[in-house]
C-alpha cells in the first residue's frame, strides 16, 4: 500500500514533460501572483481554461504549480511596492515593505521565500498524513463555530490598528459594511445598493484592495518625490542558517495556523496570514525592530501560514469536495471537467490521484525555492527606479488590475475612490489593514450568524446555551473572550500589577 | 511600542466625516429591515454600523479634547491643510489620474495610458520630453505585452482597432508558416 502510494507520489518526478509542467506552472504562478490585481484566483481560472482539453495528469501538474506559486508570488510586490499581489500577501506588506524602505528587500524576499517553502512542506505533510482526521474535524463545525471563527479573525483589528484601537475598529467596521454591499446571499434583499443595479454584485474586493494599498501609497509617495530611492541590498538573498533557525519555531507555529485555517471551508491563505501575523505579534516579546516597522517575525509568520494553507485547503477539497477558498473552488470545477469527483470517494476510487497531487505539490514547492531565490535582482531594480517614474507606473498597474477583474471602468472608479480614502486614512493615523479584514470576514460572520440564530428559532438564550455547552464552540468562545480582553486597556494594567 | 504621530491639519474634520459616514450607514442599515428579526439581512450591517459610530464617537471626542489643549484658528488650519495634506503636486497628479480614468473608455487603453504616463512622468520626474515619452512608451509596451498578449486580459479598445491589428499580425505569421 505504502509502496503504491509512493509510486503515485513520484509519477511527475520522473516524467520530464510533467516535471516541466509543474515548473512552468510554479513560475507562471509566482510572476502572475506578483502582479498587483492579477490574483492567484484569476491566474488559476485563466490558465486552467487552457487545460480542459489536456490529459488529466498534465492539467493537474500545471494547476498545482500555479496555485503554489501564485500564493507566494503576492509577497514580492507586497515587499517591494507595498501592493500585495494577492490577498494572502496583505499581512506580508505590513513589515515587508518597511524592510524594503530600509534597503533590505533582497533579504526580505529571501527569508519570505525560505519560510514559504517551509510552510508549504508542512502543509503538504499534514495533507498527506492527517487529511481524513482534519476533514472530519472541519465537518463537525456548526454555523455558530464559523461565526466565532470570523469574530476571532475580526479581533485581529486590535493588532492592526496602530496607534488607536478606536480608529482600527472604525476602519474594520467600515470594511464589514463594504463587504455586505449588494444582494443579500440568503434573501436577495438589496443592501446599501441605493437602487444602483451595478452594486448588486457588491464592490469588487480587488478594487478596494488595490485602492487602499496601491493608489493610496502612490499618492503618499508624492510627498517624498525629492527623496532619493533607497538602494536595495541584494547581495545576501539566501538567509543564513542562524536566521532560519531563529525563526523556525515561529514558522512551525504559524504553519500550524495556516494548515488549520486553510482546511476550513471559506477561509484561505489571506485569513491564515493575518491570524499568523497576529500570533507572531503576541508571542514575540522583544522583536529587534517593532512590528509594522520591519520586524522579520512579521514577515515570517504570514508567509509560512499562507503557503501552509495551500496544503490545508487541499484537505477538504480532495476528501470532502468542499472548497477551502476561491481558488480551490475553481480547481474542484476543473477536476469535475477532467472526470474526477473530489470527495470522500476520491480517496477510495482513485487513491492514485490523491498521491499524484501530493507529489506535484511537493515538486511545486521545490521549484518555488528555486524560482523564488532567483530573479530578485531584476525585481528589486523596480524600487530603485526614480519615484517620478515609479508612481505613474504603480497607478497604471493598479488601473489595469482593477479593470481586469470585471472588465469594468466602474471598478477603476471604486479603486480611485478607495485610494483617496486610504490616502487620508494613512495621513490621519487610520490603518487600512482593518478595512480589508472587515471586507474579507463580513460574509463569513453575517451568513453564519444568521444560519446559527435561525437554527435556534431566533432565541438568543438558546444560542448562548449551545455556545457554552458545545465543547468546540466553548473553546472558540473562550479564545474570542481572551483575545478581546487582551486588546482592552484592562489586560496590560493587570499584567503590570502582577 | 507605537510612536505617537503628530496631529495633522484637518484630522478633526476627517474624524467628523467618518462619524457622519457611520451615522449615514447606520440609518441605511436600519432601513434594510429595521429590528424585524435577529436573522434579518439588516441585523449584521446594523451591528457593524453601530460599531463604526461608537468608535467614531471615541475618535471625535479624543480629537476634540486634543484640539482644546492646542487651539488653532480655522484659517491657519485651512492653510496648513492645503500646504501639507493636499499640496499642489498631489492635486495635479490626482487630476491626471481622474482624467486618465475618464478617458480610458472613450480613447481606449493604449492612447489613454500613453497620454497619462507621458504627462505624469514628465510632470513628476522633470526630465526631457524625449526621456519622458521614451519611458512611457517602453513601459506601456511591456505592460501591454504582459497583460493583453500573455494573460489575455481584456482592456478597453477605444480608438485603436487592436483586434484587427492582432488578426493581421496573426495572418502574417500564418502566411509565413505556409
Amino acid at each position: 500500500m505504502m509502496e503504491q502510494a509512493f509510486g503515485y507520489f513520484t509519477i511527475a518526478w520522473f516524467d520530464p514533460s510533467l516535471l516541466l509542467l509543474v515548473a512552468a506552472g510554479t513560475f507562471a504562478g509566482i510572476y502572475i501572483g506578483a502582479i498587483p490585481g492579477l490574483s492567484v484566483t484569476m491566474a488559476v481560472s485563466i490558465l486552467i481554461s487552457f487545460t480542459f482539453s489536456w490529459e488529466v495528469n498534465d492539467a493537474l501538474c500545471l494547476m498545482v504549480g500555479i496555485f503554489m506559486g501564485g500564493v507566494y508570488g503576492g509577497s514580492r510586490t507586497a515587499i517591494l511596492l507595498n501592493i500585495p499581489g494577492a490577498p494572502s500577501a496583505i499581512a506580508t506588506a505590513l513589515d515587508g515593505y518597511p524592510l524594503a524602505q530600509k534597503g533590505e528587500a533582497g533579504q526580505a524576499i529571501g527569508i519570505a521565500t525560505v519560510m514559504s517553502v517551509i510552510g508549504g512542506f508542512i502543509g503538504i505533510f499534514v495533507l498527506a498524513v492527517a487529511a481524513p482526521f482534519v476533514s472530519d474535524f472541519a465537518l463537525t463545525f456548526q454555523p455558530r463555530d464559523y461565526m466565532l471563527l470570523g469574530v476571532l479573525g475580526i479581533l485581529l483589528v486590535g493588532s492592526l490598528s496602530g496607534e488607536s484601537l478606536a480608529k482600527g475598529v472604525m476602519a474594520g467596521a467600515l470594511g464589514m459594511l463594504i463587504g455586505v454591499v449588494g444582494l443579500d446571499p440568503l434573501t436577495a434583499q438589496e443592501r446599501f445598493t441605493f437602487g444602483i443595479v451595478e452594486l448588486w454584485n457588491g464592490i469588487s474586493f480587488i478594487a478596494v484592495m488595490i485602492g487602499l494599498f496601491g493608489v493610496s501609497e502612490a499618492l503618499a509617495q508624492l510627498h517624498h518625490l525629492e527623496k532619493a530611492a533607497v538602494k536595495q541590498k541584494v547581495t545576501k538573498i539566501i538567509p543564513s542558517w542562524s536566521s532560519i533557525r531563529k525563526y523556525l519555531p515561529l514558522s512551525l507555529q504559524t504553519s500550524g495556523i495556516g494548515v488549520i485555517i486553510g482546511a476550513l471551508p471559506g477561509t484561505g491563505g489571506d485569513i491564515a496570514a493575518l491570524m499568523a501575523y497576529d500570533h507572531a505579534k503576541r508571542v514575540t516579546k522583544n522583536p529587534e525592530v517593532p512590528f509594522g516597522q520591519g520586524a522579520k517575525e512579521g514577515l515570517v509568520a504570514p508567509e509560512t501560514a499562507n503557503n501552509a494553507a495551500v496544503g490545508g485547503a487541499f484537505i477538504p477539497m480532495l476528501t470532502l469536495g468542499i472548497p477551502g477558498d476561491a481558488v480551490t473552488a475553481i480547481m474542484i470545477g476543473a477536476l469535475y471537467i477532467h472526470g474526477l469527483n473530489p470527495g470522500p470517494m476520491l480517496m477510495i476510487d482513485r487513491p492514485e490521484m490523491f498521491w499524484f497531487m501530493v507529489g506535484n505539490l511537493t515538486l511545486a514547492n521545490i521549484f518555488l525555492l528555486i524560482f523564488g531565490l532567483t530573479g530578485i535582482r531584476l525585481f528589486t531594480k523596480i524600487v530603485e527606479c526614480p519615484r517620478g517614474v515609479l508612481i505613474p507606473l504603480i497607478l497604471l498597474l493598479s488601473v489595469v488590475g482593477a479593470y481586469a477583474v470585471n472588465n469594468s471602468v466602474s471598478d477603476v472608479y471604486w479603486m480611485l475612490a478607495f485610494g483617496v480614502l486610504g490616502y487620508f486614512m494613512k495621513i490621519y493615523g487610520y490603518q487600512v489593514g482593518p478595512v480589508i479584514l472587515g471586507v474579507i470576514l463580513s460574509r463569513l460572520i453575517d451568513e453564519n450568524w444568521r444560519r446559527a440564530i435561525i437554527s435556534e428559532q431566533e432565541s438568543l438564550p438558546v444560542f448562548f446555551l449551545n455556545l457554552i455547552t458545545s465543547p468546540l464552540s466553548a473553546v472558540l468562545l473562550l479564545a474570542v473572550v481572551l483575545i478581546f480582553l487582551s486588546q482592552t486597556p484592562l489586560w496590560p494594567r493587570r499584567r503590570e500589577r502582577t | 511600542m507605537e510612536v505617537r504621530r503628530e496631529r495633522q491639519p484637518g484630522e478633526r474634520g476627517f474624524g467628523l466625516l467618518m462619524l457622519a459616514l457611520g451615522l449615514f450607514l447606520a440609518w441605511q442599515a436600519y432601513g434594510i429591515a429595521g429590528f424585524e428579526a435577529l436573522s434579518s439581512p439588516g441585523a449584521f450591517p446594523m451591528a457593524a454600523a453601530g460599531a463604526m459610530v461608537g468608535a467614531g464617537l471615541i475618535v471625535v471626542v479624543g480629537d476634540w479634547r486634543a484640539a482644546r489643549q492646542a487651539p488653532q484658528p480655522l484659517a491657519e488650519t485651512a492653510r496648513a491643510f492645503t500646504a501639507e495634506i493636499t499640496p499642489s503636486v498631489v492635486m495635479i497628479f490626482a487630476g491626471f489620474v481622474i482624467g486618465y480614468a475618464a478617458l480610458l473608455d472613450s480613447l481606449g487603453f493604449l492612447p489613454a495610458s500613453l497620454l497619462f504616463l507621458f504627462a505624469a512622468i514628465h510632470y513628476l520626474n522633470r526630465g526631457s520630453v524625449a526621456f519622458s515619452f521614451g519611458v512611457a512608451l517602453l513601459s506601456l509596451a511591456v505592460i501591454y505585452a504582459v497583460f493583453r498578449l500573455v494573460f489575455q486580459v481584456i482592456l478597453p479598445e477605444g480608438l485603436v482597432p487592436e483586434r484587427e491589428i492582432m488578426a493581421w499580425i496573426g495572418g502574417l505569421f500564418a502566411g509565413e508558416a505556409q
